[in-house]
């Protein structure tokens, strides 16, 4: 057992001199005893007998040749191995997440975006295999019977969806009397570029909407250097060319967020054509009757009937040229913003891959690693520690059974 | 490359040469007989001729690093036997006094090797690495695994307890 009493003056000038009689120097008259203790028991230490000594020596001098052990083993490290293990589990959980985010971001609004798109396609896909629609004009463009369908791209898709066009049209439909259904498209397009090309940009927006034969219904720029900036657009073009459109619009910049929905306006467009129909049927039966009629009184009446009802054509007419016109035409919102760069680190320079792009690209490799790294480490941490703990608790334990051999039993 | 090597060696050689016959005493002293106290003291040798490399003297000197392998190879030897309790009270073989030596002397150093072997296993360790090998407080401290200081006072202690079983009527 340890004895942890600190030693008394008297008990300290004793081991003084036992130090000095050790080592062979005088110690006071009244200590000669720990002299003579010395010199007893120096005088009865055991000593080698000439044989082992001679063995010894020879076995020194040859290096050991003939072990009792293994040679050279080197002191166990297996506890090295846990926080290698801990550094390999924590890589290999930053890379699931790592990868789990990437294909949080990239692929499931792929996903998302194309079983929508799918879900339209086979729909129109069906209802054309059935009844093969005759000509499938820009003013007969369809959708898929109970409204509208719309094609969102999430701006984490935008560097692909910036190189790739936009989702294609589906084939028209048709309604049960075999006429083409009426569709209005929309879009809206939000695009990213560089403060400095903000002002390009929006006149690119212009000429193709020219292009294309479109018309820029609305537009305002404002260029701020401050804030980046921003352009919008309220364009028509013709709902035959709206893909084209698109895919040119979309090479003007990074596109970071782009929408494409569909509105069925064939109830309303049809709606319209039975109504005025009727109303010009009245006016031929208002004609004949108004042919017939032989009283003033009666002429007159007929005659403004005749009014009320050509009135009603008239504007029948202009709901019918307008529902034919929002089919015609598609509405386009283009938004351009300017700035330095979007979410992604993108210059939106729209697919060019350029040295900053790749000074970017490396960053953000950089920035994972970091990410890893610091997830290994707090992964690692925790179980050095815990490895450095148990190495201590081991190594004590193993003292202390040693230890216990010169306990008497 | 061979250079160190061989100054580890010189080393060595100088350590064994310096140290063996000191360690066998120690060794001998704790384990009370002379087949195991020849095999722990060649197995000391051995590992520490092997583990020669690994020597940092910043931890401590060569002297007090070879006396704490034998230590542990002894104690390791006394688990193996079942504990120190047997040795208790055993008297070495060469406790007979020599003819040659004085009958006062004989007498006293008679008493003085019974007093020591009756002593418990852990003072008797401390006498025999204080005495036979010579260890200095410091060297005593890092093979027991204690302080300085702690050491001292132990050492004391078990001469304390050596010089009162010397005094004790027969």
């Amino acid at each position: 057992m340890r004895q942890r009493d600190p030693l008394t003056l008297e008990e300290a000038r004793e081991l003084d001199a036992l130090e000095r009689a050790l080592a062979g120097e005088p110690v006071d008259a009244d200590l000669h005893e720990l002299e003579a203790l010395v010199d007893d028991i120096r005088a009865t230490a055991p000593q080698m007998s000439p044989g082992f000594a001679a063995r010894l020596e020879h076995e020194v001098e040859e290096g050991f040749p003939a072990s009792q052990e293994q040679p050279a083993r080197r002191p166990s490290r297996r506890w090295v191995l846990i926080p290698a293990a801990g550094t390999l589990a924590a890589v290999l959980v930053a890379l699931v997440v790592v990868l789990g985010q990437s294909g949080s971001d990239d692929s499931a609004p792929g996903i998302a975006n194309t079983l929508q798109e799918r879900g339209a396609e086979d729909s129109a896909q069906t209802s054309g295999r059935a009844s093969k629609p005759a000509s499938p004009s820009a003013a007969t463009e369809s959708a898929p019977s109970g409204g509208g369908a719309s094609a969102t791209a999430d701006p984490a898709r935008a560097p692909a969806l910036s190189a790739a066009p936009p989702p294609r049209t589906p084939a028209p439909p048709v309604t049960k009397s075999g006429q083409p259904r009426r569709v209005q498209r929309t879009a809206d397009l939000v695009l990213r570029v560089p403060t400095a090309k903000l002002e390009s940009t929006a006149d690119g927006v212009n000429s193709t909407a020219d292009r294309f034969g479109g018309i820029v219904a609305a537009s305002t720029v404002n260029v701020d250097d401050s804030t980046g900036g921003e352009a919008s657009f309220d364009l028509r073009i013709p709902t035959q060319r709206l893909d084209d459109a698109l895919a040119a619009l979309s090479k003007l910049g990074h596109v970071a967020e782009r929408r494409q929905g569909l509105v069925d306006i064939t109830g309303s467009f049809e709606s319209a054509q039975d109504r005025l129909s009727d109303a010009r049927a009245e006016r031929r039966g208002l004609l004949r009757a108004l042919g017939r009629a032989s009283t003033k009184a009666q002429i007159d009446s007929l005659r403004a009937r005749l009014r009320t009802v050509r009135s009603q054509i008239a504007r029948l007419n202009g709901d019918l040229e307008a529902l034919r016109r929002r089919a015609d035409l598609s509405s386009v919102s283009v938004v351009v913003r300017g700035g330095a760069t979007n979410d992604d680190g993108d210059s939106g320079s729209g697919g060019d891959w350029t040295p900053g792009d790749a000074a970017r690209d490396a960053l953000r490799v950089l920035e994972v690693i970091a990410g890893v790294a610091l997830i290994a480490l707090a992964v690692m941490a925790p179980l050095a520690l815990l490895a450095a703990v148990v190495a201590l608790a081991v190594r004590a334990q193993r003292r202390r059974r040693r230890e216990g051999a010169l306990d008497p039993a | 490359m061979d250079a160190p090597q061989n100054t580890t060696t010189t080393s060595f050689d100088a350590l064994y040469r310096d140290s063996a016959r000191d360690l066998y005493a120690y060794v001998r002293t704790l384990l009370g007989d002379d087949a195991s106290a020849e095999d722990v003291t060649a197995l000391a040798f051995e590992r520490a001729y092997r583990r020669r490399s690994s020597f940092d003297d910043r931890r401590g000197s060569q002297r007090g690093w070879l006396f704490g392998i034998a230590r542990n190879a002894a104690l390791d030897e006394l688990r193996r036997r079942g504990r120190a309790a047997p040795l208790i009270g055993e008297l070495p073989d060469e406790l007979a006094p020599a003819p040659e030596e004085e009958a006062d002397l004989a007498v006293r150093r008679t008493t003085v090797r019974v007093a020591l072997a009756a002593l418990p296993a852990r003072d008797r360790e401390l006498v025999a690495l204080k005495f036979h090998g010579g260890l200095s407080n410091a060297e005593l401290a890092a093979v027991l695994g204690t302080s300085e200081t702690n050491a001292g006072t132990r050492v004391h202690r078990a001469v304390a307890k050596l010089r009162k079983a010397c005094h004790a009527p027969a």
